[in-house]
């Protein structure tokens, strides 16, 4: 396949799925809440099996201040600007979902030694706003949204900043937030004209640590909000109750015009699938439901906590971690009405199943996932945020988190550990740290969007 | 100024005059005590730090439920002294501060304030 546009990214997910393999990646590492008082930074983590250096940590660019609380990522460009040749995917957005700060990296000058372009300061960002807690990135063509999951004083719903592609803060990029109560995660799919985003729970709400007893009184997220994408506004509502408790992590199919799209419901253990029926009206229903273990000694069963799921480039696997039973998950959604379990490995977890793998400690459990576009290595963390770290892993404080590689059957399925991959943030200099979200130079299986 | 006293029991005891109007965060960054921090609205918990002794105004703070407060925990961000006190401060103080929500309920009087049902009305 030829590259007819000197643009970033790819034309198609199809052409994604044959870029060279990747030999780098970025994963965050966090300090706060861990009682280090030194900032978060990006690690730069080898990936290429040729080299001295794989599965290690060969760089690490420290934030300015400390308590940020580094989590998501995006890149300033992505395959939706393939066609433009004045952009390049060369800054990494980084932001900081206590501090509200807006990590500008510039991953493109040296890839190997990253470095900070530039910082927009969180208090700028609530003062001409009136948003914080920013989360998910992606890129708009050109201009970057940013959902942002709190207003200035950390209630929700929030918003959505806009930045020009010089990093400018433009303003809110929302007409309305209609009747939505709470955000977190959003994905587009243009051709559709439709963007889809879930519900965590107000900053003030998650940040100090999970209550499970708020749940109850509705201080957590049970819908999804489909926009009309354009008019920049939320046009329909799902109310998905019990079986769509803590909506998170939005993905549609990577095809541009498929209208196929899935959400994980965490506290549910659900995944609920949505498409677009033949009137053109959206649906929903339930395709895969973990069901809550028993604890020998705890009053309340465990439920798998779906913190993250993913599709294949091809959008023939979804992949999702249940972060407190421990297990990864691989199903095949060629018929995404009937998915089908093929693999399963599993990573720490409270169940006890694997404390230890390639003779590191897993303290946490299988949490952020990033695919290669291949679809054949499976990078995962265990850290989901330092509050419920400290709540359901109080060991990770000194054991610090640690990155695993899934290799993964792409033709009949499965799913293995690779025995020569581990990288122990326990290790790290400064003292143990947690990882989470992990990008890719050349884009991954969440970044990239087509329109 | 009203000037109060804050001890830092866990830093060996040491002293420190602030201004009864800033937060004690504010108060004990500026004269270089290196504490933890995060939203700076009294949201995150990042920096919870236990009272021994005395008492603040913390009424801006969203982060605590009501086990939390009675196991003595303030957020430094916003809670304004009141008196002198004597803190226990960083994440050496949080021993009380979570817990695992499925081994550990809160009983009702024990969810934060806004949705918590006073013991006196149980029943």
């Amino acid at each position: 396949m030829t590259n007819h546009c000197c643009g970033p990214g790819y034309a198609s997910p199809a052409e994604a799925m044959t870029a060279p393999r990747e030999k780098l990646l970025y994963t965050v590492a966090i300090y706060t809440g861990t009682g280090i008082q030194k900032p978060d930074y990006l690690c730069t983590i080898d990936v290429d099996p040729e080299s001295s250096t794989y599965s290690q940590v060969i760089s690490r660019l420290q934030m300015p201040g400390i308590g940020d609380e580094l989590h998501h990522s995006g890149w300033n460009a992505c395959s939706s600007c393939h066609g433009d040749a004045s952009m390049e995917r060369k800054y990494l957005i980084v932001p900081g979902v206590r501090s509200s700060n807006l990590h500008i990296v510039d991953c493109g000058t040296d890839p190997r030694n990253p470095t900070l372009f530039k910082v927009i300061n969180g208090a700028d960002i609530k003062a001409r706003t009136n948003l914080s807690a920013p989360h998910t990135v992606h890129c708009l063509g050109s201009d970057i949204i940013v959902s942002m999951l709190g207003d200035a004083q950390g209630n929700a719903p929030g918003g959505y900043l806009q930045l020009s592609k010089e990093f400018e803060i433009v303003g809110r990029w929302e007409n309305s937030m209609g009747g939505i109560k709470f955000g977190y995660d959003f994905w587009y799919q243009p051709r559709h004209n439709v963007m889809v985003s879930s519900e965590w729970a107000a900053p003030n709400t998650f940040m100090p640590g999970f209550d499970l007893e708020e749940v109850g009184h509705l201080k957590y997220g049970r819908e999804i909000h489909f926009w009309d994408f354009e008019k920049k506004e939320p046009k329909q509502t799902f109310y998905l109750g019990e079986d769509g408790l803590i909506p998170l992590e939005v993905r549609f199919h990577h095809n541009p015009d498929s209208s196929h799209g899935f959400v994980g419901a965490a506290l549910s253990a659900n995944i609920i699938h949505w498409w677009k029926d033949a009137a053109g009206d959206w649906q929903w229903e339930k395709i895969i439901d973990v069901d809550n273990e028993p604890h020998p000694e705890w009053p309340i069963p465990i439920p798998g906590v779906i913190s993250v799921i993913l599709l294949s480039m091809d959008d023939r696997y979804l992949y999702f971690c249940n972060w407190l039973h421990g297990d990864i998950r691989q199903y095949d959604i060629s018929d995404p009405h009937n998915a089908k379990l093929t693999g399963q490995v599993w990573m720490g977890g409270l169940l006890g199943r694997a404390p230890e793998v390639n003779g590191v400690k897993v303290t946490g459990g299988p949490q952020m996932i990033q695919l290669s576009l291949d679809g054949k290595r499976l990078y995962v963390t265990t850290s989901l945020f330092s509050t419920w770290d400290n709540q359901f892993y109080p060991e990770i404080r000194t054991n610090g988190g640690c990155m695993l590689m899934v290799n993964c059957d792409t033709e009949n399925g499965g799913m293995e550990i690779d025995p020569r991959f581990v990288v122990d943030f326990g290790k790290e200099p400064n003292g143990p740290s947690r990882c989470h979200e992990t990008r890719y130079p050349g884009g991954d299986c969440t970044s990239d969007i087509w329109v | 100024m009203t000037s109060f006293t804050i001890t830092l029991a866990n830093q060996g005891g040491a002293a420190f005059d602030v201004d009864h109007r800033k937060p004690l965060l504010q108060s004990l960054r500026e004269q270089g005590v290196d504490l933890p921090y995060g939203c700076q609205y009294g949201g995150c918990i990042s920096c919870a730090a236990k009272i021994i002794s005395g008492k603040v105004n913390q009424q801006a703070q969203r982060a605590l439920n009501n086990r939390q407060i009675n196991n003595g925990y303030i957020i430094l961000c916003v809670a304004r002294p009141l008196s002198d006190c004597t803190l226990e401060v960083g994440v050496e103080s949080h021993d009380k501060l979570y817990r695992n929500p499925f081994l550990d309920p809160l009983a009702a009087h024990e969810l934060k304030a806004d949705i918590a049902t006073p013991l006196d009305e149980q029943k």
